[in-house]
């Protein structure tokens, strides 16, 4: 029974948002390469949003593109996602493995990366007025999402639902706390750095002199 | 031999330059700053300039000795000339090209005959419906009103009314009257706005003050004020507005005011309806230099400061900056249309600017410390973009057409003919261009309304391709599932009722 295939594995988590990924996990179903391509998706769809929408809602600077804040946006803050979930549910009796969470939150994403996608194509055939339509469907693919990443927590680590909306706003922190020191490694980093640099200026001074 | 031949290529080459710099190079080449405008992101680019300094007149060069801080210009519908030289207690009126004297005031008579004398005066203004002159007499502390013969009609002192503290001093710095005869008077040290007479010189009341911009600072302070006893707060630093420095009417009898702040960004230029309300507030514009600009050397932030407004003939807003010594113009939308001038001692550059006035297709800036008026003549694409951008705004795109492609071929960064071309041809109904050039113009707004033509005529035109697509595409869908139904095994796909129980774990 339940012989699916990992493309209909797909299919089947994002379309039972109340069993899908009770029966993934009962299944031990899901790809770690289908995950992935999801999160590069998801990427994409950022700079698209940002690049290729319809001339007639916003324009960006063209001046100023980074991608930068683009790979952060998305790829980082997936893996902060992932590793904080991890490392709070772990304390908290939770079941799922790291590889497990990182393809269950990648698949129940994958409503709003839709959505994202259908936002950037209908913004090249409405005018403003139209616009309640394309917020619809942002809506939709985010509470949707909403609901499958709550179901994918609770799955993967047979938690109740209070358990859940617990381990979720710690997760959040957790990863507030993550990013805060990466940010923090980063800053004294780029300080040594400058030290290391000044002292070789310094030096180099000298021996010209 | 080897040398002759460098030498005369050298000199083909030189000759090759200067005459294109005769022939090629337009106008802002021959301006000793750099020209610039901005663009849709708010930075400076380069630009062309719609003015440049043709000549700066002294008080010698008219033969009356020079100027001595002049404070004031003022040009009546009679195309005369009145600078406020005010350190040498007089007014001169000159023609409006600045080249001879009419007269110079010095002297007036009171209404009994007695003679009187100004005292730094600081501000002037002529009606256009009566030709009476007012005179801000600063160190008298009053406003005279006079005829052009110098017979005084009326002289405004402080007002003896309850409405205005008796404590208070009475400093007229500038002065206008609108068409009924209220005059209206800048006051020093002065901050509720501008003292308004009536025509027989009764204190009326204020207009037109600025409203307390709520920075950080004065949130911090209106918290600390509720929790402070009255003793502490009789100490703290009262939050009020800054006063307006200057104005100006224009033809529609609407007063446009300016302050010269270098904390306050909100309110400083204003155009006031005769109750007091800011039209200009609903507006996005900036006016003056957008960014300002940080100077190492004094440690300072140089931010425009608006000293003086002024509305020309066609309605442009000609505004003054006093730490750039520039003149911003713009349109009466507050469109910025032109930079021009700036700091140095060359010709179009200032020390310490105080009064703009336009004629015709002029401009004249005073410099208080140069003690000049310097004239600025309006370049070729100057008037094209001024053509333009009145056809524009009284709603003639069409005909605004042409000049904007004259205006891109001066400058191809000029914004404001994209969006004068994008609405030209939206008006014709050309959406394809109107869409194209509301891109180059970066306007999303434009650009959504040549869409939405666009989108209507294309639609009416595919309609019926659209619609055996659409059938084409369905019955598509429908014979594919159908065959797929048909040859396809089906698994367990979705059938989970028949899932085998779960295993108690």
């Amino acid at each position: 029974m339940m012989d699916l295939t990992n493309r209909q594995w797909v299919r089947h988590a994002v379309t039972h948002p109340m069993e899908g990924f009770e029966d993934m996990r009962w299944k031990k179903a899901g790809s770690m390469k289908i995950a992935t391509g999801i999160v590069l998706l998801w990427f994409v769809a950022a700079i698209f949003y940002e690049r290729l929408y319809g001339f007639q809602f916003y324009t960006t600077n063209d001046k100023m593109f980074n991608v930068i804040p683009f790979i952060v946006q998305t790829i980082v803050i997936f893996l902060t996602w992932v590793v904080g979930n991890w490392s709070v549910c772990t304390l908290l009796d939770g079941e799922g493995t790291m590889r497990n969470i990182y393809i269950y939150s990648a698949y129940a994403l994958i409503p709003y990366i839709a959505s994202i996608y259908i936002e950037v194509l209908l913004s090249h055939f409405l005018i403003r007025d139209e616009m309640v339509f394309i917020s619809a469907v942002y809506w939709i693919g985010l509470l949707w999402s909403g609901v499958l990443i709550f179901s994918a927590i609770k799955s993967v680590h047979q938690y109740s639902v209070i358990k859940t909306f617990v381990a979720i706003a710690l997760t959040v922190v957790a990863m507030m706390i993550m990013l805060f020191l990466l940010v923090l490694l980063l800053s004294l980093f780029q300080q040594v750095y400058v030290f290391f640099y000044s002292l070789y200026t310094e030096a180099a001074y000298r021996l010209k002199v | 031999m080897h040398k002759k031949i460098q030498r005369i290529a050298a000199a083909a080459c030189a000759a090759v330059l200067a005459g294109s710099m005769l022939t090629g190079l337009t106008a802002a080449a021959d301006e000793h700053y750099d020209v610039y405008n901005y663009d849709r992101w708010e930075e400076a680019i380069p630009s062309q300039a719609g003015y440049m300094a043709t000549r700066s007149v002294s008080g010698d060069d008219l033969g009356i000795g020079d100027f001595s801080e002049p404070s004031d210009l003022f040009r009546d519908t009679e195309d005369q000339l009145y600078i406020v030289d005010t350190k040498n207690n007089r007014i001169v009126v000159t023609d409006a090209g600045v080249t001879k004297v009419i007269r110079v005031m010095e002297e007036f008579t009171m209404p009994d005959g007695s003679r009187t004398k100004l005292k730094a005066p600081e501000g002037i203004y002529v009606s256009p419906e009566s030709g009476l002159i007012y005179i801000a007499d600063y160190s008298n502390s009053r406003v005279l009103v006079t005829d052009a013969d110098g017979n005084v009609q009326l002289e405004v002192t402080k007002p003896e009314s309850e409405l205005f503290a008796s404590e208070l001093t009475f400093l007229p710095q500038k002065v206008i009257a609108d068409k009924a005869g209220n005059i209206y008077i800048v006051l020093g040290n002065i901050t509720t706005g501008a003292a308004m007479f009536d025509a027989e010189g009764n204190f009326k009341g204020y207009y037109g003050a600025n409203t307390v911009e709520a920075t950080s600072q004065v949130i911090t302070n209106y918290f600390w004020k509720l929790i402070s006893t009255d003793e502490m707060r009789s100490r703290q630093a009262r939050t009020v507005p800054t006063g307006i420095t200057n104005f100006d009417l224009d033809d529609e009898g609407f007063i446009y005011t300016c302050t010269q702040s270098t904390s306050q960004k909100k309110d400083t230029v204003k155009k006031l309806n005769p109750a007091g309300n800011n039209l200009f507030a609903s507006l996005d514009t900036s006016w003056g230099d957008i960014q300002s600009v940080w100077d190492a050397n004094t440690s300072k932030n140089y931010q425009s400061m608006i000293c003086d407004i002024e509305i020309s003939d066609d309605g442009n807003i000609n505004c003054l900056d006093l730490t750039t010594g520039r003149v911003f113009q713009y349109d009466e939308e507050g469109n910025l249309l032109f930079i021009f001038g700036s700091t140095s001692e060359q010709l179009g550059g200032f020390t310490e600017v105080s009064a703009v006035e336009s004629c015709g297709t002029e401009i004249l800036v005073l410099d208080a410390r140069k003690n000049t008026v310097t004239v600025f003549e309006e370049t070729d694409f100057g008037s094209i973009v001024h053509e333009a951008t009145v056809l524009y705004n009284d709603g003639y795109y069409e005909e605004a057409l042409d000049p904007w492609f004259r205006v891109l071929q001066y400058d191809g960064n000029y914004r404001r003919a994209f969006l004068g071309i994008s609405a030209a041809y939206l008006v014709q109904g050309n959406y394809k261009d109107s869409m194209k050039y509301a891109k180059l113009a970066d306007s999303p707004y434009r650009y959504n309304r040549a869409f939405e033509g666009y989108r209507q005529e294309w639609l009416s035109e595919h309609m019926t391709q659209l619609v055996i697509g659409i059938v084409l595409i369905i019955a598509g869908i429908l014979v594919l599932s159908w065959y797929v139904k048909k040859h396809h095994k089906p698994n367990a796909e979705y059938d989970l009722t028949k899932a085998a129980p779960r295993e108690e774990e």
